[in-house]
């Protein structure tokens, strides 16, 4: 089980890694909106939720594939956090 | 008869003054307001020295605004081009330097990503939010001095220009489609009759505004003094609100690439039911592999399907409407046969008029072909070229680069490209302005841009690069070059570094053998 701090870590990395970085983009805040300046695409979302779903070992339905779940570094790790509690 | 795009309006904003004509991010706009605020923006633009066929930039993500700004721009008498809000600065750049641009309407964030050098270029920037200096930066509220009522009075015939669209170009540089008036009008009287648009249609506007796919959302929206919802990022990257989106709104005409509707049939847990305020579904930019339009057709009962094809240079120019009763037998989707107002044949590589059967090249007339492309007469007359079929007049003719077919059915089929243009969610690519991107890497020696096929998005990009020195250069370091010079959507997502690149026997880089190698997709 992956400590609670932890957790924002890992998706920073993955976010800045997988998407921004090759995007020309070297460093995000938190709070940046990850869909507003294309650091994630359409197929980024769903690459991005099967990373999610295996690294915390959660299940994320197509239903909260959404906005206010995945707009930021914070938005993931809330819905993260909330998904392991259950 | 409209004549002129801003006439269309001006109908829409008698007939229906209070009724919405704009949604975007939950607000809303009437005609009222939409006429007004593009009036008030056009004696804006004029004061600042706007002339007849001024080029004007649009730089910022889309809302209510991007439609004020599309309109007021063509009321100055400007031609506006619309910049993709999340293009590199240099790219940006190139077009405003290209096409000419001395008055950009942007945000305070898109100012910002400017360099320097495009910042000196620009005599004001129009603000859509922020406030103003009195001087080179004019806030959206300064509008409200101007007068609301009238436009400025500019003459104006349907051969000006109305704006420039850029697409990518193969010597590295993207390149401006000039579109007219008139263009653009033989398009939307077209949509206007062949889909009968009505006040009440409720219509998407998905692909952004630099994509003609806009065109039909925007103008046929206004011919019919409907109401056009603007789909941003929020909604476009998440099936599931995307799916909601179309029901709670009541959407009755949508047009998208045809990805875009794979995600949703794929992920935005659809259902006949949230699909049932749709009427008519239009699709257009790439081949929409049949497996997925069956279940489009399976589970959107209640509406027509359209595949609509065509370049930025003609807009759509041949359309298939989907019998639903061919569907389960259909191998290939055809394009169909040529909108109203518009002429196309096929052309032998002999020059000569394609035989039934025979392959040949799509070649456009009429009224909706471009003049060409801005301040490139060479570019120009390679693809927009005299009609030698035609002795007694001059006229010229669009060839598209598509290889086609006429069917037993009469339909045109699309067998593939001449060159290496590729689609990828839609988009044009030209694998050449890759290669030139990562070419003018010095550390670069050579490098070959392939697509690698791809069931939903049509095409991803791989790199095959060689460098000057081994191990100098990693694939990120790469992939971030490319940011800085191409559009995010252009930027190779696999780069697979070699020593030396495979040749065939004249020395040229083996394509051929770089395809058929093994391709590690993510």
């Amino acid at each position: 089980m992956i400590e609670q701090a932890e957790v924002k870590d890992r998706i920073r990395e993955y976010v800045l890694e997988e998407f921004a970085k090759a995007k020309g983009i070297m460093q995000i805040t938190d709070q940046e909106v990850l869909t507003k300046n294309g650091i994630i695409d359409s197929m980024g979302i769903f690459r991005l939720v099967s990373f999610l779903e295996e690294t915390f070992n959660v299940r994320i339905g197509d239903e909260e594939i959404t906005h206010d779940n995945l707009e930021s570094v914070d938005a993931i790790e809330r819905l993260v956090i909330a998904k392991s509690k259950k | 008869m409209a004549y002129i795009l801003q006439q269309l309006l001006s109908k829409s904003a008698k007939a229906y003054p209070e009724k919405p004509a704009v949604w975007a991010r939950g607000r809303s706009i009437t005609y009222r307001e939409l006429d007004e605020g593009s009036n008030q923006l056009a004696h804006l633009l004029r004061q600042r020295g706007v002339q007849k066929g001024d080029r004007v930039g649009l730089f910022f993500p889309k809302c209510v605004e991007s439609i004020i700004s599309m309109l007021g721009v063509l009321k100055a008498g400007g031609v506006y081009v619309p910049l993709d809000p999340q293009a590199p600065a240099d790219r940006v750049g190139y077009i405003i330097g290209n096409c000419g641009i001395q008055i950009l309407i942007t945000s305070a964030e898109g100012r910002a990503a400017l360099t320097p050098e495009t910042l000196s270029t620009l005599e004001c920037c129009v603000l859509t939010e922020g406030e103003g200096n009195g001087s080179d930066l004019v806030a959206w509220s300064q509008l409200s001095e101007f007068p609301a009522t009238y436009a400025p009075a500019v003459a104006l015939v349907e051969t000006d220009l109305a704006y420039i669209l850029y697409t990518s170009g193969s010597t590295g540089r993207p390149k401006g489609v000039m579109l007219t008036h008139q263009n653009a009008l033989t398009f939307v009287e077209w949509c206007a009759d062949e889909f009968q648009v009505r006040s009440e249609d409720r219509l998407s506007n998905h692909a952004p505004l630099h994509f003609d796919l806009s065109v039909f959302d925007v103008y046929n929206t206004l011919e019919a003094g409907a109401t056009v919802y603007l789909i941003t990022e929020d909604l476009a990257l998440f099936p599931t609100s995307l799916a909601n989106f179309i029901e709670t709104q009541g959407i009755t005409i949508w047009y998208s690439v045809p990805s875009a509707l794979i995600l949703l049939l794929l992920h935005g847990r659809m259902t006949p039911d949230k699909l049932k305020s749709l009427r008519i579904i239009l699709f257009a930019g790439e081949v929409f592999p049949m497996k997925y339009l069956r279940q489009l057709a399976e589970i959107s009962t209640t509406s027509e399907l359209y595949n609509l094809y065509g370049p930025t240079e003609t807009n759509v120019c041949t359309y298939y409407k989907v019998e639903r009763e061919r569907l389960a037998a259909l191998e290939h989707l055809p394009i169909g046969i040529a909108c109203a107002n518009t002429e196309c044949f096929s052309v032998t590589p002999e020059g000569r008029l394609a035989e039934k059967g025979e392959a040949g090249e799509l070649y456009v007339r009429g009224p909706s072909v471009t003049y060409g492309y801005w301040a490139d007469p060479e570019k120009t007359k390679k693809m927009v070229v005299p009609n030698h079929f035609q002795e007694n007049f001059e006229e010229k003719m669009y060839r598209t680069g598509d290889m086609v077919t006429v069917g037993d059915d009469g339909n045109y089929y699309f067998q593939g490209r001449r060159d290496s243009m590729i689609k990828s969610r839609g988009y044009r690519i030209e694998l050449g302005e890759i290669e030139n991107a990562l070419l003018s890497h010095p550390g670069v020696r050579e490098a070959a841009v392939l697509a690698v096929p791809d069931e939903i998005i049509g095409n991803r990009i791989r790199a095959v690069v060689s460098l000057h020195l081994a191990g100098s250069l990693g694939v990120q370091e790469l992939q971030q070059y490319c940011a800085s010079r191409v559009p995010k959507y252009m930027i190779p997502e696999m780069i697979d570094l070699y020593n030396e690149l495979p040749k065939t026997s004249t020395g040229k880089i083996d394509r051929v053998k770089l395809a058929t190698e093994s391709v590690a997709v993510r």
